[in-house]
């Protein structure tokens, strides 16, 4: 009797103890982070899975400490549909607004994809006075806006790559391949639009025209163009060592799958957004095999053992959604952001706006991506070395469907290898 | 160059073809501009993939099952709505652009969205045609795309339904007298139409992937091929796919890629200012078209 009241006893206080702590857990209101973005594309989807991944990471660890209270955080989603063609910068807009007067968020992450909306939007966001962490919109001119006027614009900032530092990328990929091989001539291929020919433009004139190589052609397609054979002969007809390619678009893949089945003699490397994740193999039937493909960020959908947080992130994002990464862009810096969001919040010890700007500011946390830090611009900083700044990834695809990190050399796996019928112009 | 060039026209023509093969078919015998078209074909692909991946059915299981499938909504799709406002052009162009937005979306709501939506090719390899490499997918393109043009030929002049077709889109109200029923065979058009366009789909998507916003893509092509050939007119539509696939090739090789819209646009204007109706086409009036 006494043991069955001595049980029923400690069963009281630990339901009454459960009760107490989770009821500060309850107590105060969830922290709601935005997602506003274009939820309907592979690389929106993804960020959006991996934002609630680190979402329930942070909830199941007891939430963000903010005083005497633990926080839990909550995703509310909107798709924006900014990436959409025809979508309307105002539309974007609006979908910006709508979730920041109905869902009161404390802070966005990921938003639009287009730079002319994250350019246009940050007035609104400036006006509501809500940090943003944006992990997809990539034009170095909303820094040059933040720099202008920081007081206004200071809630702005990005974790993911920018267009500068993909330039310094793709050139020291294009540095590397001159280096190891000796080849001197490129063939661009780029998508028609903003972005991807100032990448272009950029590239060749910052790079290509200093170090000594000849751009044989250069072609700029139509989003939606799923026929690249007329380009491919053009380049087999100049002899190009190189095709540089910069995609966004769905079709793209068909690019290289034309160049495995009409045997170009040339090195297909640059950045194609459907040869990013491991299901490309299968997706465009095992002919990808020699590709070079630069993944924006370490951890989306390409990890190493020299960034152990990246293959942390890689395995739990497959345990909670069981598929695998497929984005090369926006996924490691969307979960990222919810990391450096909530460390914000701790340090500010609020959630004042201004105050959890001023935290963000001063960001140094070792993640998925190595290390990240903020410029005067609020662009996370892009270099070589995992250890001081935050990485891209280049890999090659080999031709039994397995990627093999080639660049930077501090995550490097292996040598770039030569697809048949090319060879090295200098041993 | 020059050979390689018309190579990859040829295929690019027969692929417009097959694109426009069920719209023209459905618009010339039921004179419904079926604006769902793309959508019914990004529906059969995702049809075929969803029977291959979710249900695991052979692949020619799945395409067939898919064929019939969107053949059999093209055909609710008349019963259910088309039929209440047949002849009412604009009321059916909003109907079945409302139908086909619908589905899209639908399919970008459900998250059908990534890389990993695609169908497989039929054979894996790649042959040296005259000096240019050429996938057998390509090469079996041109071979079904005129197996189909010469189906469609034989039944539409040797069998007793090609015939009712034929005498609907002549003539409907004598077609009538001859006891043709013109809501049957309007059904019927609008169900070949959209199993055209689940066949253009499982031989063309496999040189890519399937993504909702390609169902505009295939639309609006369809469009441009029919209005140049002539709403209606398989000949004109064969025609007008060889004038648009060789000069987006060409353009492409020798004017640049950024050019092939604005000279594919072009050659739609220039025919459209020289002869309204189309190359092959019957009306006289653009309004009366669609």
């Amino acid at each position: 009797m006494r043991i069955r009241n001595r049980f029923t006893a400690c069963m009281i206080q630990i339901i009454i103890l459960s009760f107490l702590f989770a009821s500060s857990l309850w107590a105060a209101d969830p922290i709601v982070i935005g997602v506003p973005t274009s939820t309907g594309f592979l690389e929106g989807k993804e960020c959006l899975k991996s934002v609630q991944l680190a979402v329930q990471e942070i909830n199941e660890n007891g939430g963000v400490k903010i005083g005497n209270d633990h926080r839990l955080f909550k995703v509310e989603s909107l798709d924006i549909r900014d990436a959409a063609p025809g979508v309307p910068v105002p539309e974007a807009l609006l979908g910006i607004e709508k979730i920041i007067l109905e869902k009161k968020p404390t802070a966005l992450v990921v938003g639009p994809f287009r730079s002319e909306a994250l350019m246009a939007g940050m007035d609104i966001i400036a006006k509501y006075k809500v940090p943003l962490l944006g992990t997809i919109a990539m034009s170095p001119a909303s820094e040059a806006k933040i720099k202008q006027n920081p007081d206004k614009y200071k809630y702005i900032f990005r974790t993911c790559l920018n267009a500068k530092y993909l330039v310094k990328y793709l050139a020291g990929t294009m540095a590397f391949i001159k280096g190891q091989f000796g080849f001197n001539k490129v063939y661009i291929v780029n998508q028609d639009v903003a972005w991807a020919r100032k990448t272009a433009e950029i590239i060749t004139k910052v790079y290509f025209e200093k170090a000594g190589w000849e751009v044989v052609g250069h072609e700029s397609f139509p989003t939606g163009t799923s026929d690249f054979s007329s380009a491919l002969m053009k380049v087999k007809a100049t002899g190009a060592h190189v095709i540089l390619p910069i995609f966004d678009m769905p079709q793209s893949g068909t690019l290289v799958k034309q160049w495995n089945t009409m045997q170009v003699p040339s090195l297909m490397a640059g950045f194609i957004s459907p040869l990013a994740g491991p299901g490309a193999w299968n997706t465009f039937d095992k002919k990808i095999g020699g590709a070079v493909n630069c993944n924006f960020e370490m951890g989306s959908a390409v990890s190493s053992d020299k960034v152990p947080l990246s293959k942390t992130f890689a395995a739990a994002y497959e345990k909670k959604w069981g598929t695998k990464l497929e984005a090369g862009h926006g996924p490691a810096p969307s979960y990222e952001s919810v990391y450096i969001l909530a460390q914000a919040i701790e340090r500010a010890n609020s959630l004042d706006a201004d105050a959890i700007v001023a935290e963000l500011e001063k960001t140094n946390r070792s993640g998925v991506m190595g290390r990240i830090q903020f410029d005067d611009g609020h662009q996370a900083i892009y270099d070589m070395d995992p250890d001081k700044a935050a990485l891209a990834a280049v890999f090659q695809w080999s031709d039994t469907g397995k990627r093999t990190l080639v660049f930077p050399t501090s995550v490097a796996e292996g040598k770039i290898q030569l697809p048949k019928g090319l060879t090295a112009i200098k041993e | 160059m020059f050979i390689g060039t018309i190579i990859y026209a040829l295929i690019n023509s027969v692929i417009l073809t097959l694109i426009a093969m069920g719209f023209n078919l459905t618009f010339g015998i039921s004179g419904v501009a079926n604006f769902a078209y793309g959508a019914f074909y990004i529906l059969s692909a995702y049809a075929t993939w969803i029977m291959m991946h979710s249900f695991h059915l052979p692949y020619s299981v799945s395409v067939m099952g898919s064929i019939l499938f969107t053949m059999g909504l093209g055909a609710l799709m008349y019963q259910l709505v088309l039929k209440r406002v047949r002849g009412q052009a604009i009321c059916e162009v909003i109907a079945t652009f409302g139908i086909g937005l619908s589905i899209l979306e639908l399919f970008r709501y459900f998250g059908f969205v990534g890389f990993e939506y695609n169908l497989p090719i039929f054979i894996d390899s790649s042959h040296m045609i005259l000096g240019t490499y050429v996938d057998m997918q390509r090469i079996l393109i041109v071979i079904i795309g005129i197996i189909l043009v010469l189906l469609l030929w034989v039944f539409t002049h040797n069998t007793s339904l090609g015939l009712a077709f034929r005498g609907i889109a002549q003539d409907e109200r004598t077609a009538l007298t001859f006891g043709i029923d013109s809501d049957k065979i309007a059904t019927l058009a609008v169900s070949m139409g959209a199993g055209f366009a689940a066949i253009a789909a499982t031989i063309i998507i496999p040189l890519g992937s399937i993504f909702p916003s390609d169902g505009y893509d295939v639309l609006i092509k369809a469009l441009a091929v029919c209005i140049i050939g002539g709403l209606g007119s398989t000949g004109g539509v064969i025609v007008a796919s060889f004038i648009i696939g060789f000069a987006e090739r060409f353009t492409d090789t020798y004017i640049g890629s950024h050019w092939t819209m604005i000279v594919s646009l072009a050659a739609i204007l220039i025919v459209l200012i020289v002869k309204p109706s189309g190359l092959f086409g019957n009306q006289k009036e653009l309004e009366e078209r669609i």
